[in-house]
């Protein structure tokens, strides 16, 4: 069947079997492998995109699902020229990043928690992310990253307003 | 004019650009043309003598385009190190449930899968040994391979430290403790699991991709089952998704299989596993049942040991007599003893198969002689940090393996710099006094350790680095070791960074590659920092000669006479001249801006026999508070506070080192508190995410770490070790943090609900077994 809807800011259509998930339409189809395979059944958050305003899990939403509706994977955050943007440049800041296997849903976590609380307290922050696990990190470096990020973009909202 | 400084500066991971970006390819995202996709038949019984074995139904099913078994391998592609006893594919038995059998490479996954179900594979089914007390009766079930030297099959491996009479010296203690403690398995759950890509060559070579731990070990085993030349076989390390030993054996099974199939289809074939597949047929870390005896004298000297150790490492070898080893060393804990006996015996069971995995045997001791110290310092009467501090190593003692510690001791640093900032004081006095109103019950527990750098007395200790500055300008750096997450490309290219007084963004440090970086040997043992960092170091400052000469050269002076401002050049007249410019004309002179080098570590000494030696060239120390806050309603423990204090030696890359210690502590609070590896009658229970359960961001506090500066004279820039030890004292911290709570000790790991509420575990009637292996049932892609 047809599947249309917006990827990454871009109107798109796949033909693809109506049986799929969007995490396999998203790899497979589209080649876009920022997100990744954990478990499959919605407890890691590896493969976690941005539907509309909020984080799923894509191995848990089938393909047709996202009809007519707004996907963003990894690969549509971005800063200018495709460099990272603040939140990502602050994962690399603090050090957050180990293996990294998990590291682009948490980015998306990270932005998804930002577009409805962009001022978050700590517990918040765990509380957002705690769909998504990493076994490197402890997740503290991450937790710092998002809080960063959420001051720098109050404090630019507040000079700029 | 000061020079480029790199080193315990913040930096940025030279691999964080690609992974917040979401473009860096794991083994999964490699997407070839041509390529197959192979699956294996894994056994669903926990130990079976193989009765037959067809695969022509397998090579009926539309797509399949080959089938593999033990067969298609040298010797039935027997491999193993230290002991080989286990096979790429089964042969003639199977020992564990997941253990893979055959192997099929088809157009599709779902093709695969069809293959796998079509194989005809008759099983006879074997005695179960599941309980390693019981692994060496006369009449246990024979699970181990049989032995020339009379010893049980079902025995793996002994090993000991020998000082003195400790049974005769705890008749004569003032006080003494009697106790066993018992430690379970634990999954590496790594976010992405095992795979491998085998492409062949037209030169009838191999070319595999895999996230293993050591592509030159695969490589070895490689050329051995596939009986290929050395320079025929190349692998090559792709971004590895988190590892904590975990990639080593089943991930060079996964290449043997897949690259047999490459070479039989002549196409690339690629085998990634889903999580179940994952959980079931990887090893594990290996379950310890430990019994403790300590002695001390009426003040609180610590005066006698006996350690005794029993090491479940289920159907195979793997890494365990390492395992048991190291466990054997650090056993008693980093104390004085006038007398102290370890031993440590390895057992083959069918409860899967254990090796390595971060810690590699301390993790399990050190739960045991941390919680015996706590409950020592309370039958003393003494509080648990004034019990270590009294009794702990210090700079010049002998250990009680004969090793003289000659280099800096920082452990009385880390207790005393614990007890500062967690407030421990006023904690241990105050809690128990608000405890007795309350429902929700506060403690908090120490413990302290030490961990042996690298791989001591295991074996042969060296590494290799390669450097090069191109002709654009930039800097290329090799090294042999993998960074699988730890950080280690960062922390050597700091180090040539500073050797060379350039900017690290300058390098580019280039992951292994068998056929472009140099041997040096297993990834394993956090030794990457003090191994290949120094032997980093030492091909950077060879490099570096050479543009000093160049450098003197163009100004006309000796090297001595130079000095740096940023990266440029200095001579007498004090004009600076750019890096590009000295190497500009280095090239000019003919200068050979390459070079190579190799690090080994000292000649150290352990004598097996005797117990005794000197076991590694010198050892990390640390000590973690952890406090808890147990629900007597529920026994639902939360993690309050962490405090963590190391002597890790000089920190090179601080971002790094701090998400060391916070990653570690949170793997060894999930081993202590929430993750259980349970083998009913060989069935593995929990195989995915949702029923084994790790910590998430809600189960940690903010950790607070600090690091003692000392300086070891070994290591790169004085740096130690850090990646193992930051997990190894977080479970008994925690425990001991329980015990200070609820006033009931806890021996055994887990420490979960119904062990800290009712102090034993909820029955389970009806045991689950193929049900649970979902091995056939659940599809990859």
């Amino acid at each position: 069947m047809l599947i249309e809807f917006v990827l990454n800011h871009h109107k798109v259509g796949a033909e693809a079997p109506p049986d799929i998930t969007l995490l396999t339409l998203l790899r497979d189809h589209f080649g876009l492998t920022g997100t990744k395979q954990g478990c499959e059944i919605g407890e890691c958050g590896a493969c976690s995109v941005i539907l509309d305003d909020r984080l799923v899990s894509s191995c848990m939403v089938l393909a047709p699902q996202v009809g007519g509706r707004k996907v963003t994977t990894i690969e549509g955050i971005r800063g200018p020229e495709n460099t990272p943007n603040d939140l990502q440049e602050n994962f690399i800041e603090y050090g957050a990043v180990q293996c990294g296997f998990c590291i682009p849903a948490m980015v998306l976590a990270g932005e998804a928690l930002l577009l409805r609380n962009p001022q978050p307290t700590r517990a918040e922050i765990r509380e957002a992310i705690s769909g998504n696990l990493c076994r490197c990190t402890g997740y503290q470096q991450i937790v710092d990253a998002i809080q960063a990020t959420a001051r720098r973009r109050l404090k630019k909202v507040r000079v700029e307003g | 004019m000061t020079k480029v400084q790199s080193i315990g500066k913040p930096a940025r991971r030279v691999d964080a650009l690609e992974k917040v970006l979401g473009t860096a390819k794991y083994l999964g995202d490699y997407k070839l043309p041509a390529m197959l996709y192979a699956r294996a038949l894994r056994s669903e019984q926990p130990h079976a003598k193989i009765r037959s074995l067809d695969v022509k139904p397998a090579l009926a099913v539309p797509g399949v385009q080959a089938v593999v078994t033990g067969d298609d391998f040298v010797d039935h592609g027997l491999y193993g190190f230290p002991t080989k006893d286990k096979y790429m594919l089964a042969y003639q038995k199977v020992r564990y449930v997941g253990e893979a059998i055959a192997a099929v490479a088809a157009e599709t996954p779902e093709a695969a899968l069809e293959g796998i179900r079509a194989i005809r594979c008759e099983l006879d089914p074997l005695p179960l040994l599941l309980d390693m007390d019981h692994a060496l009766d006369p009449d246990a079930p024979q699970v181990g391979p049989e032995r020339g030297d009379g010893q049980h099959p079902n025995f793996l491996d002994l090993s000991k430290v020998r000082l003195g009479e400790p049974l005769s010296i705890l008749e004569t203690c003032a006080v003494t403790l009697d106790q066993e403690y018992r430690t379970d398995h634990q999954e590496h759950a790594y976010l992405e699991t095992e795979g491998a890509l085998a492409i062949p060559t037209p030169e009838k070579g191999i070319l595999v991709y895999c996230s293993n731990q050591s592509p030159f070990i695969n490589r070895g085993y490689l050329a051995m089952v596939l009986g290929l030349p050395l320079d025929q076989v190349r692998v090559i390390q792709p971004p590895v998704g988190g590892s904590f030993g975990g990639k080593d054996d089943l991930n060079y099974e996964t290449s043997a299989q897949v690259a047999a199939l490459a070479i039989k289809t002549g196409r690339p074939v690629q085998m990634t596993f889903s999580r179940d597949e994952s959980m079931v047929a990887s090893y594990k870390r290996d379950a310890m049942h430990m019994r403790v005896r300590l002695g001390a004298d009426s003040g609180g000297t610590l005066r006698a040991c006996k350690f005794e150790g029993t090491l479940d490492s289920g159907a195979y070898a793997s890494q365990s007599p390492f395992t048991g080893w190291r466990a054997s060393i650090h056993a008693m804990g980093p104390y004085r003893y006038e007398a102290c006996d370890v031993d440590i015996t390895g057992v083959y069971t069918n409860n899967g198969f254990s090796g390595a995995f971060r810690g590699f045997g301390n993790p399990e001791v050190t739960f045991a002689i941390e919680q015996a110290i706590d409950e020592m310092a309370d039958r003393l009467g003494l509080d648990p940090i004034d019990f270590r501090l009294k009794n702990c190593l210090r700079a010049g003692d002998e250990t009680p393996h004969g090793q003289r510690l000659t280099e800096a001791v920082g452990l009385t640093e880390c207790l005393k710099k614990v007890r500062q900032m967690s407030d421990w004081v006023r904690k241990r006095r105050d809690f128990p006094a608000q405890n007795a109103a309350s429902a929700i019950r506060k403690g908090i527990g120490v413990a302290a350790f030490f961990h042996g750098l690298s791989m001591g007395a295991e074996g042969e200790d060296s590494a290799s680095s390669t450097i090069k500055i191109e002709d654009t300008d930039t800097i290329t750096l090799t090294s042999g070791l993998t960074d699988y997450g730890t950080g280690s490309r960062t922390v050597f290219t700091l180090i040539a960074a500073e050797e060379l007084g350039v900017r690290p963004e300058r390098i580019q440090m280039l992951r292994p590659d068998t056929n472009t970086s140099i041997d040096s040997g297993a990834t394993v043992a956090s030794r990457s920092t003090i191994v290949g960092g120094n032997a980093t170091g030492a091909a950077a400052r060879s490099l570096a000669q050479m543009l000093d000469l160049a450098a003197a050269n163009l100004f006309a002076c000796q090297p001595s006479q130079l000095s740096r401002d940023g990266e440029a050049y200095v001579g007498p007249d004090e004009k600076p001249v750019a890096w590009e410019q000295v190497v500009e004309h280095a090239r000019r002179m003919g200068l050979v801006l390459s070079a190579q080098s190799r690090w080994s570590s000292p000649a150290i000494h352990w004598d097996s026999k005797t117990g005794r030696g000197m076991p590694y060239i010198d050892f990390h120390y640390g000590a973690q508070v952890v406090e808890v806050a147990v629900d007597m309603g529920t026994g639902k423990t939360d993690v309050s506070g962490v405090w963590a204090a190391h002597d890790a030696g000089k920190i090179l890359f601080p971002q790094g080192a701090y998400g060391q210690v916070y990653g570690g502590i949170t793997q060894g609070l999930g081993y202590a508190l929430l993750e259980q590896v349970i083998f009913d009658r060989g069935y593995l229970q929990a195989t995915n995410y949702d029923e084994y359960l790790i910590p998430t961001a809600m189960d940690v506090p903010d950790i607070q770490a600090a690091f003692i500066d000392t300086h070891s004279s070994i290591g790169p820039f004085g740096a130690k070790n850090i990646g193992e030890p930051a997990l190894v004292p977080a479970a008994p911290a925690a425990l001991n943090a329980i015990a200070h709570a609820t006033g009931k000790r806890i021996r055994e790991l887990p420490a979960n609900l119904e062990r800290v509420l009712l102090g034993h575990d909820l029955q389970r009637p009806g045991g689950t077994t193929s049900c649970k292996l979902g091995l056939h049932i659940r599809s990859i892609g």
